[in-house]
């Protein structure tokens, strides 16, 4: 019984052609019939095949290793010695690593830093442009910047210069830097407007619808609530009689018809709408959000309801949203003359007691409380 | 390159390479190699990875004459800049810095490298095989067959190394030892199926 080893050595020999030929034939007869045997003669030739082959890529690689490193040497000696005339650059391997990093990455190196630049640059741009879009967006304060109005007045002043030439001299109207409105809280001369209507001011006049014109001073502001109250302080002033209307001091209610009277430019301008929301801006619970359409200059401006009672100070408008105006609540005016009553070295605020525009006409009202309400020019 | 050696043609390249004459290798290898070292140098290689491309394509080129398979439809240097560019493209890729493009400078397209380059992997998966075989054999059958069948040495040396009392005890031995190597062999093979 032959084992596999033994037909190895056969197969070794057969293939070397070192058997007898009548050996030889009887091998090939032998093959022919049985696949069995085909097979493993396959098999044996498939594993010495690739052993040789395997041997021969060994050598090969070892003989090309060895041609290059002749190619190697042969180049290196031309470099030393070849030129002597040109000195030898010598760079240490740090250097060397260095400079092969930098010829396989510079073109990506490149790119990230281009990368860079631009987000930056896109970002403090995006940032400045974010800022200067979303600052002003929001609540617009209504004073009205009288530069505005240039043009309107210009040409009123020709007109005017027509006028004057035929009637004689008047002084030529003050022109502020802003204005808005303000109305009587006391007979004897307290006005009350929004706190950004006079921030900044260096001296604030008061105008009424006579053209009467009175220095004025603030005594009290409050700039959470956008409130000051003004004084009249010039000594032609001599009061301004009795005021038709009163402060309201508990909450108005949603849907109440409401209207304001105001300056949004020369002439007194009167709009009316009803009460929206018992808060205002972001939630704020200090103003009520009106439906009055306001401009630049209104301001200031009293709110009033159908019984005449004041029931808020106009203050600002939201830019994004349709006709949402807002207005401090009359509740909190009426706190802080409580407070400036009892603050030490007090003065007495006589609120008006009496409403008379009760159970009148709108125009009735308007026409009573006209005389009330001032532009208030401001000069910086 | 010159120094007086005689300038070879393709035919005479060839013919020599066939034959195992080992100056017309070493003339080859000079001739082409400054080709393939501007290739990749001119694409994000170092001259290093270009010598290693180089040695693997003249490998390819090497293996296909002694086969007597190569069909060159082409210069010599045509076939030698195509399989070593396809090399460094896998390299690249390997890398993962392949930008989809290389400068290339000079005609790749037509050779027959492809599928000289596919038979290639497939021997280099045979010849991996095999070492690991080799490997998992154990002594001292690996170093008998390693030196006959690699290393190239007589029986009558491996007889008197591995201290065998005659030359056929050497032979027997390296043939049970074949035996063992199929079957390692084999059974790797097939637990490795084609790609």
């Amino acid at each position: 019984m032959m084992t596999e080893a033994d037909y190895y050595a056969f197969f070794d020999d057969y293939l070397n052609d070192r058997l007898d030929a009548p050996v030889r034939e009887n091998l090939e007869r032998r093959l022919a019939a049985d696949p069995v045997l085909a097979e493993r003669l396959a098999d044996y030739q498939r594993v010495t095949g690739t052993l040789h082959a395997y041997g021969q890529r060994l050598r090969v690689s070892e003989k090309l290793r060895a041609i290059q490193a002749e190619i190697d040497a042969e180049q290196e000696t031309t470099v030393e010695t070849g030129r002597p005339d040109m000195p030898v650059l010598r760079i240490s391997r740090t250097e060397q690593w260095l400079r092969e990093f930098w010829h396989g990455h510079r073109a990506t190196m490149g790119v990230a830093a281009s990368v860079a630049v631009l987000a930056v640059f896109a970002t403090l741009l995006g940032l400045q442009w974010w800022s200067t879009l979303e600052q002003p967006a929001r609540v617009q304060q209504l004073r009205l910047e009288v530069a505005q109005l240039k043009n309107a007045q210009k040409k009123s002043q020709r007109v005017m210069n027509q006028v004057i030439n035929q009637i004689g001299a008047t002084p030529p109207p003050v022109q502020g830097k802003f204005s808005g409105t303000g109305f009587a809280l006391t007979s004897d001369g307290y006005l009350v407007t929004s706190y950004h209507v006079i921030r900044g001011a260096d001296s604030v006049l008061i105008e009424g619808r006579d053209k009467q014109r009175f220095r004025a001073e603030p005594v009290f502001s409050d700039a959470a609530h956008d409130l000051t109250i003004l004084r009249i302080t010039d000594r032609r002033f001599k009061g301004f009689g009795r005021l038709p209307y009163t402060v309201k001091r508990r909450q108005a209610d949603l849907g109440e018809k409401i209207y304001t009277v105001g300056y949004p430019r020369e002439d007194q301008v009167y709009n009316d709408g009803s009460l929206s929301a018992r808060s205002g801006f972001e939630g704020d619970t200090g103003f009520y959000q009106i439906s009055i359409p306001v401009n630049p200059g209104n301001s200031g401006g009293p709110v009033l309801d159908d019984k005449g009672n004041l029931i808020g100070v106009i203050s600002g408008r939201q830019m994004d949203v349709q006709s949402a105006a807002f207005a401090t609540k009359s509740s909190y005016l009426a706190r802080l003359v409580d407070s400036l009553s009892a603050a030490p070295n007090p003065h007495t605020y006589n609120l008006p007691k009496q409403n008379q525009l009760t159970g009148q006409t709108r125009p009735q009202q308007v026409r009573k409380l006209q005389d009330f309400v001032f532009v208030v020019k401001v000069f910086e | 390159m010159g120094k007086g050696q005689p300038s070879y043609t393709d035919e005479e390249l060839l013919a020599g390479i066939r034959h195992g004459d080992d100056r017309a290798l070493a003339h080859m290898y000079r001739q082409y190699l400054p080709t393939v070292i501007h290739l990749v140098t001119q694409n994000s290689g170092t001259e290093d990875e270009a010598k290693d491309i180089y040695q693997e394509g003249v490998m390819v080129f090497y293996e296909k004459v002694r086969e007597g398979t190569l069909e060159l439809s082409c210069q010599i240097k045509t076939y030698l800049y195509a399989v070593c560019r396809r090399l460094w493209l896998k390299r690249l890729a390997e890398k993962g810095r392949y930008g989809g493009r290389l400068d290339d400078h000079e005609p790749y397209l037509e050779t027959g490298a492809e599928a000289d380059l596919a038979d290639a992997e497939e021997r280099d998966r045979q010849f991996a095989l095999m070492s690991e075989a080799l490997g998992r054999l154990g002594e001292p059958c690996r170093s008998l067959l390693e030196g006959f069948y690699l290393l190239d040495k007589s029986m009558q040396q491996l007889t008197a190394e591995h201290g065998y009392t005659n030359a056929d005890n050497a032979k027997n031995q390296k043939y049970k030892c074949l035996v063992r190597l199929k079957k390692l062999f084999f059974t790797q093979y097939k637990e490795e199926p084609l790609p």
